[in-house]
C-alpha cells in the first residue's frame, strides 16, 4: 500500500505547452484508491492523454507534484515504470513485427523470464483472442486486433497499474464489452486501471468517474453519487449540466 | 425524375462535366507552399542548403593546386665551356631548374638527399623526390653542340593523386623551359609505392568507398532511427524501464551490423567487379572500414536527436555528405583550397577516412604512419558518443 492510502495522488498539477503557450492540465488534483477502476472523462482535447503522459512519466509537468505508489513521479519514473503497463491512444506497435514478437519485445523489456512469459503470453492471447494472429504482422491487422495486442504489450508484464488511454474507443460494441469484462477481472485481481475516454456511457462501468474540462477536474465520484448529486439519468447529463455550468462562470 | 429536376441539373453549373481548373489546381499549390513553410526545418534547408553546398564546392572547384611538398636533390656540378677562343661561359643549368622551381607557387620546394628521402615519399611527407645528376649542365651543353645524347631528370613520384602528380610534372617543365628554354630533357618518372602505376579507377576508389560508407550509412542510420518514433512506439518507451541509454547502444549495435553488410557489398563489389588492388593489409583495411562505420553510426544517432520526422532526417545526410565530399580531397587536393578551408577539412571525417583508405589501398601504408589519422576518426566517434548520450531524449519535450 501506498504512503498516503493511495496508488496516485496529484496536487495542483499543471501542464503548459511551450507551443502555442498552451495550457493543458490546470490544477489538477487527483486520489486513486489501489485497485479501483478509474474513469478519465472528457471532451477530446480536455487534458487526458496529457496528464496520462504525466503520470507514467512521459512529460514532465510545468508544475504541482505526483506520486504513484507512494514514489515521487517523474523522479522515481524508471522504477516507477516497472510495475505499470500502458495502452496508448496511438496503438505504438512495431508494424514490421508479429504479434508474438511485439508482445516479447515488451515483456523482456520488463526484465520477464523466457518461461513466465510463455506462460503469461498463452493466457493473454486465449483471453483477447488472439491465438490465429500470433504469426501475423501487426501491418496487416485491423484497428481492433491491433488495439488487443497494444493492451497485451501493456499487460504482459502484469503490472500492478495500467493506463488504458481510450482503449475503448473506435472498437466495436461487442468487443467493448469484452474489455470492460476483462478490466474487471483485472480489478478482481487487484489491478487499479485508470480508463480516459470521451465516450459518456463508458464510463458508468467504472467504479469512481473524474470529469475534466479545459484540465481541470469539474467533478469526480461514483457514476450512481454523480447522477443522484446533478439529478440527471446519464453521465453524458451530468457532463453537459456541468459544462454548462463552467461556461456560465467563464 | 422529373423533366423540371432533369432541367435543373443541367442547366446549373456544378452539374456539368468537370473541366480542368486552374483554381483546384492554385489551390493545391498554396496548400503545398503552406504546409512546406509551416515544416520550419525543411524549409530552412531550402534556403541554408544551396548556399552551403555552392559555397564548399565553390571553394573545392575553384581553386588551384599550389603548395605540394616536394623534395630535390640537385647534384649538378656545373659546366664550364669554352664558346670561342679564350672565352670560358660557365653553365649551371640544375640551379636554373631548382630557382624556377622556388619561386612557383605550386609546388612547396625542400632540398635533401634523393635515395634517402624516397622513402619520405612513400610515407607521405613529399608527394616527389626529384634528382637532378651531376653531369646534368654538361650533357645538355653538348646536346646543345649536336651530340646525341639523353639528358634524363628522375622523379619518384607519388601517382595515387592524378590531379598533384600532373601539377608537379607541370611545374618541372615550366621550370625546365624557362631555365634552358630547350626541350628534349627525359623526365623518368618512378613510381612510389612498389612502382605500381595506377589507373584512374584504382585511385578513385579508395575515396569513394569513404564517401559511400559516409552517405550510406549515415542515411540509413538516420531512417532506422527516425522510423522508430513513428506511431509513438519511442513514447511507448519513455514510460517503460528502458533506459535512454540502453536504447541508444541497442541502436548502436543494430546499425553497426547493418554498416558491415554495407561494408562487405562495397568490398565485394570493388575487388570483384573493379579488381581494385589492396597494396597494404587487407585485415587492416577491414578494421578500417568498420571504424569509418561506427563513427558514421555514432554520428547518425547524435544528429537523430534533432530529426523530428523522417523527411528531417533524410535531408541531414546529404547536408553532411555534399560538402564532406567537396572538402575532403576527395574531388580536388586539399592543398588547393584557401588556408581556412584547409582547415575546416581537418575536421571532416572523410578526409581522414580518404586518407586511411588511399594509405592502405594505394601506397600499402600500415598503422606506423596512420596512427595519427585512426586516432582522430577514433576521436571523433567518441565525441559523437557523448554528445549523443547527452542529447538523446528519455521524455516528450514540450
Amino acid at each position: 500500500m501506498t504512503v498516503a492510502g493511495y496508488l496516485i495522488e496529484t496536487q495542483n498539477l499543471v501542464k503548459i505547452y511551450k507551443q502555442g503557450n498552451v495550457k493543458a492540465v490546470d490544477g489538477l488534483n487527483l486520489k486513486i484508491h489501489e485497485g479501483e477502476i478509474y474513469a478519465f472523462i472528457g471532451a477530446n482535447g480536455s487534458g487526458k492523454t496529457t496528464a496520462i503522459k504525466m503520470l507514467t512519466g512521459m512529460l514532465d509537468p510545468t508544475s504541482g507534484s505526483i506520486r504513484v505508489f507512494g514514489l515521487s513521479q517523474p523522479k522515481n519514473r524508471k522504477i516507477i515504470a516497472r510495475n505499470i503497463g500502458i495502452a496508448p491512444q496511438e496503438y505504438s506497435l512495431y508494424n514490421d513485427l508479429t504479434t508474438y514478437e511485439n508482445i516479447r519485445f515488451f515483456a523482456y523489456l520488463y526484465g520477464m523470464e523466457k518461461q513466465v512469459f510463455k506462460t503469461k503470453f498463452d493466457e493473454l492471447i486465449q483471453i483477447l483472442h488472439l491465438e490465429d494472429k500470433k504469426e501475423s504482422l501487426v501491418s496487416n491487422l485491423s484497428g481492433g486486433m491491433k488495439r488487443r495486442v497494444s493492451i497485451a504489450c501493456a499487460l504482459i508484464h502484469s503490472p500492478r497499474l495500467v493506463f488504458f488511454d481510450e482503449a475503448t474507443v473506435g472498437v466495436d460494441p461487442i468487443l467493448r464489452k469484452f474489455f470492460w469484462k476483462y478490466f474487471n477481472e483485472l480489478k478482481q485481481r487487484g489491478v487499479t486501471l485508470i480508463i480516459t475516454s470521451h465516450v459518456m456511457d463508458e464510463a458508468e462501468r467504472a467504479d469512481r468517474i473524474g470529469l475534466i474540462r479545459a484540465g481541470k477536474l469539474i467533478d469526480e465520484g461514483t457514476p450512481n453519487k454523480l447522477k443522484i448529486k446533478h439529478d440527471v439519468d446519464t453521465i453524458e447529463e451530468v457532463f453537459i449540466k456541468l459544462s454548462d455550468e463552467v461556461i456560465r462562470d467563464e | 425524375m422529373s423533366d423540371e429536376s432533369i432541367e435543373f441539373i443541367e442547366s446549373h453549373e456544378y452539374y456539368r462535366p468537370s473541366k480542368f481548373s486552374y483554381k483546384r489546381v492554385f489551390l493545391v499549390m498554396r496548400r503545398v507552399l503552406r504546409q512546406i513553410t509551416r515544416d520550419r526545418r525543411t524549409f530552412g534547408m531550402i534556403i541554408i542548403m544551396p548556399l552551403i553546398i555552392m559555397a564548399v564546392f565553390g571553394f573545392a572547384l575553384g581553386g588551384d593546386i599550389t603548395n605540394i611538398p616536394i623534395i630535390v636533390d640537385n647534384q649538378d656540378s656545373g659546366y664550364v665551356a669554352t664558346v670561342a677562343p679564350g672565352v670560358n661561359v660557365t653553365f649551371a643549368f640544375g640551379d636554373n631548374i631548382t630557382s624556377a622551381l622556388q619561386k612557383d607557387d605550386k609546388v612547396h620546394y625542400n632540398t635533401g638527399d634523393f635515395e634517402s628521402n624516397k622513402k619520405n615519399v612513400d610515407n607521405g611527407l613529399y608527394y616527389a623526390a626529384i634528382y637532378i645528376p651531376s653531369n646534368f649542365s654538361e650533357s645538355i651543353y653538348n646536346k646543345t653542340q649536336g651530340q646525341p645524347i639523353n639528358v634524363t631528370i628522375i622523379v619518384y613520384i607519388d601517382a595515387t593523386k592524378p590531379t598533384i602528380k600532373a601539377t608537379i610534372l607541370v611545374a618541372l617543365q615550366d621550370a625546365m623551359q624557362s631555365a634552358i628554354g630547350a626541350k628534349g630533357i627525359t623526365i623518368d618518372q618512378i613510381f612510389a609505392f612498389g612502382g605500381v602505376e595506377f589507373t584512374g579507377l584504382d585511385t578513385s576508389i579508395p575515396s569513394v568507398i569513404a564517401f559511400v560508407i559516409t552517405f550510406l550509412v549515415l542515411l540509413i542510420s538516420l531512417l532506422t532511427i527516425k522510423r522508430e518514433s513513428i506511431g509513438g512506439t519511442e513514447e511507448r518507451l519513455y514510460a517503460s524501464p528502458l533506459k535512454a541509454s540502453e536504447r541508444l547502444v541497442g541502436y548502436t549495435l543494430a546499425l553497426t551490423i547493418l554498416a558491415l553488410i554495407i561494408v562487405t557489398a562495397i568490398l565485394i563489389i570493388s575487388i570483384f567487379l573493379f579488381g581494385v588492388i589492396v597494396q597494404g593489409n587487407f585485415f587492416l583495411l577491414i578494421i578500417m572500414l568498420i571504424l569509418f562505420s561506427l563513427l558514421h553510426v555514432l554520428l547518425a544517432v547524435f544528429l537523430s536527436n534533432f530529426a523530428k520526422n523522417e523527411l528531417q532526417a533524410v535531408q541531414m545526410a546529404p547536408l553532411i555528405a555534399l560538402p564532406s565530399m567537396a572538402l575532403s580531397g576527395m574531388l580536388v587536393p586539399v592543398n588547393s583550397f584557401p588556408v581556412f578551408v584547409q582547415i575546416i577539412a581537418k575536421f571532416i571525417p572523410l578526409y581522414y577516412g580518404n586518407r586511411i583508405f588511399e594509405g592502405i589501398m594505394l601506397k600499402g601504408w600500415d598503422l606506423s604512419l596512420l596512427w595519427p589519422d585512426v586516432l582522430i576518426i577514433s576521436i571523433m566517434a567518441l565525441i559523437s558518443f557523448i554528445l549523443a548520450m547527452i542529447t538523446v531524449k528519455d521524455k516528450i519535450q514540450a
